[in-house]
């Protein structure tokens, strides 16, 4: 009952846009006359001499080729498709002649013509199945789901030898060149219609004519969930994009074997880290690893690893800074939360003894929206912005409610929840549009100090405490520096300080009492381990510390865990022992010994190599001198060198865990305020605390933010002779 | 020597009009017809290589400018061999047995004409001996072989085998690429080089036959 159809008559065009797009010409590009011209000579011959021909062939599956989907199918369709050889001959005259751009204009010709004719042969086909009434589950091609043996099957299934003159190669390549077959596998449902060729598992990422094809993963449990997959993303990262935070501490490299899941239906095929982390029977089984699997057709699965993440947080300021303005009508407790973009912190603390009685931690939930601000603006800005609202309410709501508890406290006894959070997370908590946040001239639309009911600020009424909210400079520099620079004193002191930020912006103010100049740069995610190799964030396992010392590695890692990663602080004392042992130079280059493979750090759980490479020496020269930069900057606008500076604050976890002779060695600090640094930890949760404990704070605060100018330095000429100054190791 | 700068920069810009105006020029002008094509042409493509290498600029930038050089080289090769210009290195390059791709090739073939190579592209689906063959009749410095198919891949080590059966293979050197090659698939079956794309190809037999030279 085999059947066979065959047509001719496609009417297929050479689209110019897709010609051009092949060639990499765009309309700006300075050759585009030439190539236009050419495009002009030479499309008319193109479009005489295409020969468009399918087959399509109705039969049973004689060959399983060693797949499950084919031993199980009745019957498969077999479709073979050619633009015919005239073209393809035209190109290779050219070629000969020695004209390569003539030849690459009609290859790429050749290209448009077999795409325009595959849209057409999908319909088709698409015809065919409606009037047998099946339907298309899979789509198989050499060589990535047959063998390269297949194409000389399927041409002789079609018998497009016979018909078409269609010969194959002892390399089983078709010729005409600008052919192909496949067989797809039918199914009695006729509402699948799987006919695109699968990129997936083509290893060719930056071939042009890449397209992925969304893909549903629907995972079991309480409810079931169904994520779309659409670019080329493993499990894990759908997931995360999803709906929960789930663990990975190694950064999705199929190190720490964490994201366990279980096929349930569907095909993943098994990767070698699969074979590292599970038994062949629970591979059997469906056991993967969600950041190694990418799935190439709708899966069902169900997730069996941890849901929660460990990630340290800072929720500790020090050293305790004196102080003398005690808040005289005071509450007995008071909460203070540090809203950050990561991670959250809440905290209670009682008046009378500015003891903090009970730390809250979290991760910002958020994260599955994006992990910087940008991502979040962007979500915002595609309408998930009361998404990101109820998420953050709910995550600072329970966080409140959990220091109560744990302390055992009475709202009543609550005098205010103060709240220090950069610019876009005090959008996204008080659902106000982001839209300008991402665009020049980036003007917030409230960043005012605003004292609020507790159901203005979290949409309910579980609670009744007033909450304040601390204002913040710019879009750039928010309520979290102001909370900052008010914690390190820069409202009372004649004294002139620096207040450093670390973190995918470097926020940084300098200043007194009189003056403050603030400024934001943009380091990137390379101090919170991003776009390092093996970089991760602040987890158990990450290493904070190495000492190198005759060749021999040392290692501190967080939590004295084994290996899994490399944390800010670690990629910041590996880059200056390298700097010290001379395998790195002043330009940035790794020893040659290390080029190809990088340096050696430590040995991971899973018996692989954590390294430090030479594109991991890049970005955190990068990072270095965008900060290093930003301070020189600010320290020239501000009419001071480091002689003038009296003290100068590093906030956040980076820089409270940070070595400072090795920041320094590495040029992200200047080695001459070396003694005037010191690390306050988390300052802006500090800063909310004291804005509510000490009299007279809020307009202390409005002081703050009324006297600060911020420096732009995108636009900045000294910024960039510093940015290119720094890069270098000296 | 304005002229020679000039004829690159118009090359660079693919104005082949212009660069075979000035080629012309500067030959009546009296100016070696070697520093033309060195200091003119070929620095002209390299600097474009070099762009291309760094994604400064893309493939049609190249296109352009190499018809502009093929435009200079016409005027120039009468001359050339009139004085007996003696070329870089001379490469036999062909897509190996079984693949019938073409393109790859076609671009390594006009970037090493670029470098200053003499090339014979001898095509695609070429048979073992034909490699060799070829080589020793041109006397070649260098055989580079493309393979754009996993099936196909392995004929490039039947290639080096049979240069090993033959006590040939220390007389060349041999260059391997296509999207499925790798570096290390390149040492495995006993290739000199691997590079990535057709510019870096180029650079490399330039550097590895002038070393060759050298000794």
């Amino acid at each position: 009952m085999s059947e066979l159809l065959q047509r001719d008559d496609f009417q297929i065009e050479i689209s110019k846009e897709l010609v051009f797009f092949y060639l990499d010409c765009r309309e700006d590009s300075p050759v585009y006359e030439a190539v236009e011209e050419e495009w002009e000579e030479l499309q008319e011959e193109a479009f005489r001499l295409l020969r468009p021909q399918a087959i399509v062939v109705l039969d049973q599956c004689e060959r399983s080729y060693g797949r499950k989907d084919l031993q199980e199918s009745s019957q498969v369709i077999y479709v073979f498709q050619t633009i015919g050889k005239e073209l393809g001959q035209m190109g290779a005259r050219l070629f000969a002649q020695g004209d390569t751009f003539g030849g690459m204009m009609v290859d790429a010709m050749a290209d448009a013509a077999f795409s325009s004719l595959a849209v057409q042969v999908e319909e088709w086909v698409r015809k065919i199945c409606r009037d047998k009434g099946i339907g298309i589950r899979r789509r198989l091609e050499a060589a990535h789901e047959l063998p390269m043996e297949a194409q000389q099957w399927i041409m002789e299934k079609t018998q497009a030898d016979i018909r078409l003159g269609v010969r194959v190669s002892s390399g089983y390549m078709y010729d005409p060149v600008k052919s192909s077959g496949c067989i797809l596998v039918t199914t009695k449902e006729t509402e699948l219609f799987h006919y695109q060729h699968n990129c997936r598992n083509c290893d060719r990422k930056d071939c042009k004519m890449r397209n992925i094809q969304p893909i549903t993963i629907k995972v079991k449990g309480e409810p079931d969930q169904e994520i779309i997959c659409t670019g080329e993303e493993s499990i894990l990262e759908a997931l995360v994009r999803g709906n929960e935070a789930y663990t990975f501490p190694c950064g999705g490299r199929g190190v720490c074997g964490k994201c366990r899941i279980q096929l349930l239906e569907g095909e993943l095929a098994e990767t070698p880290e699969d074979q590292r982390f599970f038994t062949e029977e629970e591979r059997k089984e469906g056991y993967r690893l969600a950041c190694c699997a990418y799935p190439a057709e709708d899966v069902v699965i169900r997730f069996c690893g941890e849901k929660e993440e460990e990630f340290e947080v800072l929720a500790e300021a020090e050293p305790e800074l004196e102080r003398t303005n005690v808040r005289k009508k005071a509450a007995p407790y008071y909460i203070a939360v540090d809203m950050g973009t990561t991670t959250l912190a809440v905290s209670l603390t009682e008046s009378k003894t500015r003891k903090t009685l009970q730390v809250y931690t979290a991760i910002n939930r958020q994260r599955k929206f994006g992990a910087d601000v940008i991502s979040r603006i962007q979500a915002s800005c595609e309408g998930k912005g009361e998404e990101l609202q109820q998420t953050i309410r709910e995550d600072l709501a329970e966080g409140i409610q959990q220091v109560l508890e744990m302390a055992g406290i009475k709202e009543e006894e609550v005098g205010v929840i103060s709240i220090a959070g950069n610019t876009t997370m005090g959008h996204l908590l008080m659902g106000l549009s982001c839209e300008t946040l991402g665009v020049t001239p980036f003007t917030p639309v409230d960043i005012s100090m605003r004292e609020l009911s507790f159901q203005e600020v979290f949409g309910d009424q579980s609670l009744h405490i007033p909450v304040l909210l601390l204002p913040g400079i710019s879009t750039y520099v928010g309520a979290d520096i102001t909370a900052g620079m008010f914690y390190c004193g820069f409202a009372e002191e004649d004294r002139t300080s620096v207040l450093i930020d670390l973190g995918t912006n470097g926020e940084m103010a300098i200043g007194n009492k009189e003056r403050i100049l603030v400024t934001s740069t943009a380091a990137g995610p390379a101090f919170e381990g991003g776009n390092i190799s093996w970089g991760i964030g602040s987890v158990p396992g990450a290493i904070s510390d190495v000492v190198i010392e005759e060749g021999n590695v040392e290692l501190t890692t967080i939590g004295e865990k084994t290996p899994a990663g490399i944390c800010g602080t670690g990629a910041i004392a590996i880059m200056a022992e390298l700097l010290k042992q001379e395998w790195v130079d002043e330009t940035g280059l790794l020893d040659e010994e290390y080029f190809d493979d990088g340096f050696p750090i430590a040995t991971a759980e899973s018996g692989e190599q954590i390294v430090f490479t030479q594109k991991d020496v890049r970005e955190m020269q990068l990072a270095i001198a965008a900060v290093r930069a930003g301070l020189e900057t600010l320290l020239l606008r501000y009419g001071t060198d480091y002689e003038g500076v009296d003290r100068v604050f590093l906030a956040g976890g980076f820089g409270y865990k940070m070595n400072l002779e090795k920041a320094a060695a590495t040029g992200l600090l200047p080695k001459e305020l070396l003694g005037k640094i010191e690390a306050v930890g988390n300052s802006a949760l500090g800063g909310a605390k004291e804005a509510v404990l000490q009299e007279g704070a809020k307009e202390k605060l409005e002081q703050l933010c009324r006297i600060s100018q911020e420096v732009s330095l995108s636009a900045d000429k000294d910024f960039n002779n510093f940015y290119m100054e720094y890069m270098m190791f000296e | 020597m304005a002229i020679i700068e000039e004829i690159s920069e118009f090359l660079q810009k693919g104005r082949a009009k212009n660069v075979k105006t000035l080629v012309q020029q500067a030959l009546d002008e009296g100016q070696d017809p070697k520093v033309i094509l060195n200091e003119g042409l070929l620095s002209g493509m390299m600097v474009i290589g070099e762009k291309f290498k760094n994604n400064e600029v893309f493939v049609p930038e190249v296109l352009v400018a190499a018809r502009a050089m093929n435009a200079g080289i016409t005027i120039l090769e009468p001359k050339l061999v009139e004085i007996g210009n003696e070329p870089v290195g001379v490469a036999v390059i062909g897509t190996v047995k079984g693949d019938l791709h073409d393109i790859g090739k076609n671009l390594v073939t006009m970037m090493l004409k670029g470098a200053g190579f003499e090339v014979h592209d001898i095509g695609i689906d070429v048979e073992t001996e034909a490699f060799i063959d070829k080589a020793e009749e041109v006397n070649a410095d260098l055989i580079c072989m493309s393979a754009l198919l996993t099936t196909t891949m392995p004929n490039m080590q039947v290639v080096i085998d049979a240069l090993k059966e033959k006590g040939l293979r220390d007389k060349y050197i041999v260059m391997v690429g296509g999207a499925p090659v790798n570096e290390s698939f390149a040492e495995q079956i006993g290739a000199d080089y691997y590079t990535p794309d057709a510019a870096t190809c180029a650079e490399v037999a330039k550097k590895a036959v002038l070393e060759r030279k050298g000794q």
